[in-house]
């Protein structure tokens, strides 16, 4: 089983609900995006088109962060998500500059970072449950997790993930135009694999060499 | 400072912040300080100076220690020895200390026992781990696909080599009290590693302008952009091209001046260290959308 995400460039109208989906689920913390989205166009006028590109962490195959961690707190799960253990991070970031995807944040708490989503306001209601339900340990790495807790939990209770709402990823559920996709790629007859291949899709760069486990469709 | 608005952040070129920017800057150190601590120690085995030696064994404590400041989690640090297998910052880490070990003994040996088997046993031993500890920061960068300007088979070799020039010029400025033939010895080696330091620079970022897009912005942001000072004054000139004019003329002379090998000794260790800032500096992610 590996756990991938099919992207249609064409239905993404860059509304950045993933990005908020992502916040809102993991009680990101401020100026932390475990999902972004990339704006900008090529050609030149009249020829001009815009590239709108939601991105996140593509849990390469052969990912290079992993190589680089020091410690084996980034590690890949069995299904191919690529998780970070902030338990054993010691926050060196060498997996963060050897991303070429730049997928990674390092969460800072305190040290002049900002810590409330309104300075000088105290932590929202929000905030205070976050720090309970998803606390995130300052001073480590983090990054998308493909809403592993979903995926697991959806597991145990018979769902599947990519299909069900309960057992996919935040980002998929909230997209209004349905451009993202999820499923498990090793499983030839699933519907990520079967979108993939009639629309051609294509890894992020694929000239990076570590395989993404993300497909784009054009 | 290059700044990146939050939306062009991977959408335009974008600079390397994480080991160059606030605590980033002691990765820089780390390197240098591993750098000259191999390089001197072989180079003070090669002259037989135990105070280099001395000194080479403290600027590898320091390195460690650098590097554990470095750390956001410092009382993890001896999780950074843990995937030797496939991470050369773990690499470095054990190297750094199993060298302290090693030339800590060969050390003792040397000043308490000297001439023994031992001392010949440690000093090979400490000896190729010096040079594990001069070339692993190098090969920590140089095998960073993800940066261009560092995805180099260069900077390993430039690494050693700069540690070297390094190394030598403490060398040199231990030794300012000896005699004048033997100072111009030690200068003679020190302009030879500093002459094939200048060529590897060169190499290195004359190929860079070869071998990719980014790689290229990066080398023509280096001499170019806003570090070229620190390129042009720091590396070139402090680290280069001063302390090579002013080794040159005592190389086939029995006489020394000991301000001028002095001065030329400082130049090359400033420039070792702006060297590292340069490299970390002028590393930048290829942009993520097309641009055709």
């Amino acid at each position: 089983m590996r756990w991938g995400m099919a992207i249609e460039l064409k239905r993404c109208i860059g509304c950045y609900a993933c990005v908020l989906a992502c916040k809102a689920e993991h009680f990101l913390p401020p100026n932390i995006f475990w999902n972004r989205v990339l704006i900008g166009e090529k050609g030149k006028y009249p020829a001009v088109t815009k590239l709108i590109y939601s991105v996140r962490c593509n849990h390469c195959a052969d990912p290079a962060c992993v190589k680089a961690c020091p410690t084996g707190a980034t590690h890949q799960r069995e299904d191919g998500i690529v998780v970070v253990d902030e338990d054993k991070c010691v926050g060196c970031r060498y997996c963060m500059v050897a991303c070429p995807y730049q997928a990674r944040s390092f969460y800072e708490d305190g040290h002049g970072a900002q810590t409330e989503y309104y300075p000088g306001q105290g932590l929202t209601e929000h905030e205070k449950i976050g720090k309970t339900l998803y606390p995130h340990e300052p001073g480590t790495v983090q990054k998308c997790v493909f809403c592993k807790e979903r995926i697991d939990a959806g597991l145990a209770q018979g769902l599947k993930p990519g299909v069900d709402r309960d057992a996919s990823p935040a980002c998929m559920n909230i997209c209004p135009t349905k451009a993202i996709h999820f499923g498990d790629l090793d499983d030839p007859y699933s519907d990520i694999n079967r979108l993939i291949k009639e629309k051609k899709g294509h890894p992020f760069h694929a000239e990076f060499d570590t395989q993404p486990s993300i497909y784009y469709i054009d | 400072m290059m700044q990146v608005k939050p939306w062009d952040f991977m959408v335009k070129y974008t600079p390397q912040r994480e080991w160059i920017e606030g605590h980033g800057i002691l990765v820089a150190f780390a390197m240098f300080f591993g750098g000259v601590s191999g390089g001197l120690y072989l180079a003070s085995l090669f002259f037989g100076n135990l105070t280099g030696m001395v000194i080479a064994w403290a600027l590898a404590a320091l390195a460690g220690l650098v590097d554990m400041a470095h750390l956001s989690k410092r009382m993890r640090f001896w999780r950074m020895m843990l995937k030797p297998g496939s991470s050369w910052i773990s690499r470095g880490f054990i190297l750094i200390f199993l060298f302290l070990g090693a030339a800590g003994i060969q050390i003792l040996i040397t000043w308490l026992a000297p001439g023994n088997a031992w001392e010949i046993l440690f000093k090979v031993v400490a000896g190729v781990l010096a040079f594990g500890v001069a070339i692993y920061s190098g090969f920590a960068i140089g095998i960073v696909g993800a940066i261009k300007l560092w995805n180099s088979g260069l900077v390993p070799i430039l690494y050693v080599v700069s540690g070297l020039a390094g190394g030598l010029a403490v060398v040199m400025l231990v030794s300012l009290n000896q005699d004048a033939a033997s100072l111009v010895t030690i200068s003679n080696y020190l302009l030879a590693a500093l002459v094939i330091d200048a060529i590897f620079v060169a190499t290195y970022f004359w190929s860079a302008t070869y071998s990719s897009v980014t790689a290229r912005d990066s080398a023509v942001r280096v001499m170019k952009g806003k570090i070229a000072p620190a390129f042009w004054i720091g590396v070139v000139v402090l680290g280069l091209i001063i302390p090579i004019a002013l080794v040159a003329p005592f190389s086939l002379s029995q006489s020394a001046s000991t301000v001028a090998f002095g001065i030329a000794a400082v130049g090359a260790i400033i420039g070792g260290i702006m060297l590292r800032y340069v490299i970390l500096k002028g590393g930048m992610y290829s942009p993520l959308l097309p641009d055709e």
